[in-house]
């Protein structure tokens, strides 16, 4: 059988900030629907890896290809939706409420200069329902708590029905409940729709009991098979060092999978 | 004193009314967008750069409000230019071609023999005695900057709210940056005949202030800066034919009578 064509091809990738080497000749491969945590210690080079890949940061050296093409000449944008770790440090006072800003996600090349479409906004108000936020649709952005924002602008890049969604630690500071909801509804997008995700977390077991492959980065990076358990401890100790323990026992996911069944 | 809708049957008022008030309305949507991304500047600068053109057109005999335009739209261009190539930050960009627009302005008027009633008209405004020509202008302007704001609105909205998100989008961020810059100019240039060129700023920026302080939807807070905008403008015109005051201090009292208002009742609301 032929391989499938990667969603994401990094091969020898290095990048460098202000004079220092932040990622260290990056390779690797990522498909439709692997739903990819990307982890290492805070400064490792996560978010600069997720940019570069998103072309937002040049890299020095190496290619970075999206669905074949080269990321300088990457076109078909509407196929990548990014939730940034900063989106929600908006100015607080923007006028603009939870369903225009959601709406904003169906903009793309090829709707420049129309008005969107009643199919556009029927998405929108799926996405709204689907995120749980569709009885915030009228209210201002700035008043929400610091979850609902995430969700908002996750329901922003949702909205786009994207083949390849990136999420720059898009939980982070929100209760438990409301990640664990926010991870079931990631493992079905994945799983149901072949949506490949790429979610930058510190959460480590839900990286394990959720995703189906690992990043890791310190500079250097190592990609890992969730089901490959010594794979996984090896790469995990690669970036977080050699006294690094991630204890797996075997009740650890338990619960996590119950509801994710699709309704 | 005179009978305030015996107005509305003179020409001069009539003209006064329409231009006026799309001139309020372009001013008040471009200013929105321009207020939310940080360049309430760009009006005060826009509108000492288009005294330049103003007075190569009262030189040459040319309608200065088209020299303006030219002037005006040079001059965003060149501050787009000195800021994408790192030349000057945003606030210094201005500075440096507001001084250059500015001392453009005065060797012309100085050549076209000093300050006359003329160019006070463009200083001050003269919404009463504008012509047919200057509506036909302020009226073409104004339909063609609702057209573009109108034809990408959606874009305008996602790039003043997140450039770096707009990018990914495929938005082309850069162009539309320029675009608003470039209806900044167009809008300055067709409201100098109703406040003038001094007052105009207020024109462009207290309407989308006011706005902004009810905490509303984006759509729902340009409605309101379009009504701010164009009822200050009526209100001024008609303060000034029946009382014989200046329209443009009137206007502007009026922006401001409504930003205070709201900002105060805001304040009791909230309490």
């Amino acid at each position: 059988m032929m391989e499938k064509l990667p969603v994401i091809e990094v091969d020898g990738v290095s990048i460098t900030r202000s004079g220092s080497r932040v990622i260290d000749s990056a390779s690797f491969k990522l498909h439709h629907g692997d739903f990819v945590g990307v982890v290492g210690p805070n400064g490792g080079g996560k978010t600069t890896l997720i940019k570069a890949i998103l072309g937002l940061l040049p890299h020095d050296s190496g290619t970075i290809k999206l669905f074949g093409e080269p990321v300088e000449r990457f076109k078909t944008w509407k196929r990548i939706a990014y939730v940034g770790q900063d989106s929600i440090n908006f100015d607080q006072s923007f006028p603009l409420s939870v369903r225009e800003l959601v709406s904003l996600g169906r903009i793309n090349r090829e709707n420049i200069g129309h008005r969107l479409s009643s199919e556009d906004w029927r998405r929108v108000k799926e996405i709204l329902i689907f995120m749980g936020i569709n009885d915030l649709a009228e209210k201002r952005i700035g008043q929400l708590s610091g979850g609902q924002k995430q969700r908002v602008f996750v329901a922003k890049a949702m909205v786009r029905d994207p083949d390849v969604l990136f999420l720059d630690e898009p939980v982070a500071g929100v209760d438990p409940e409301t990640q664990e909801r926010f991870y079931m509804k990631l493992s079905n997008l994945s799983s149901q729709k072949g949506t490949t995700i790429i979610d930058v977390s510190h959460d480590l077991s839900a990286v394990f009991c959720r995703m189906s492959r690992v990043i890791c980065v310190n500079r250097e990076v190592n990609v890992a098979d969730i089901g490959d358990e010594i794979g996984f401890t090896k790469a995990l100790k690669k970036v977080y060092g050699d006294h690094f323990h991630f204890v797996f026992h075997e009740h650890m996911c338990e619960g996590l999978f119950e509801d994710d069944r699709p309704d | 004193m005179t009978d305030p809708i015996s107005l509305l049957g003179y020409r001069f008022f009539q003209y006064a009314l329409l231009g006026g008030s799309l001139a309020a309305l372009v001013c008040a949507l471009v200013g929105l967008f321009v207020i939310l991304r940080k360049e309430s500047m760009i009006g005060d600068g826009v509108a000492h750069i288009s005294f330049g053109g103003i007075a190569i057109g009262l030189f040459l005999g040319i309608n200065p409000l088209l020299t303006a335009l030219v002037v005006a739209i040079l001059g965003v261009l060149a501050i787009s230019y000195m800021r994408r190539h790192g030349l000057a930050q945003s606030d210094s960009a201005i500075a440096v071609m507001l001084a250059v627009g500015f001392s453009t302005g005065l060797i012309f008027i100085s050549l076209s023999g000093g300050f006359n009633v003329d160019l006070f008209s463009f200083l001050f405004g003269s919404i009463l005695t504008i012509g047919t020509s200057d509506l036909i202008i302020i009226t073409g302007l104004s339909l063609v900057s609702l057209a573009v704001v109108g034809v990408f609105y959606k874009e305008l909205l996602s790039v003043t709210f997140d450039e770096e998100a707009s990018r990914l989008m495929g938005i082309p961020v850069g162009l539309l940056s320029t675009v608003l810059n470039v209806l900044v100019a167009v809008t300055i240039v067709l409201s100098i005949k109703v406040v003038g060129m001094i007052l105009v700023a207020a024109l462009l920026v207290i309407p989308g202030l006011t706005a902004l302080q009810l905490d509303m939807s984006f759509r729902d807070t340009v409605i309101s800066a379009i009504l701010f905008g164009v009822i200050s403008v009526v209100v001024g015109i008609f303060a000034s034919a029946l009382f014989n005051v200046a329209t443009s201090g009137v206007i502007v009292f009026a922006l401001v009578a409504f930003f205070l208002i709201i900002a105060v009742w805001r304040r009791f609301t909230r309490a």
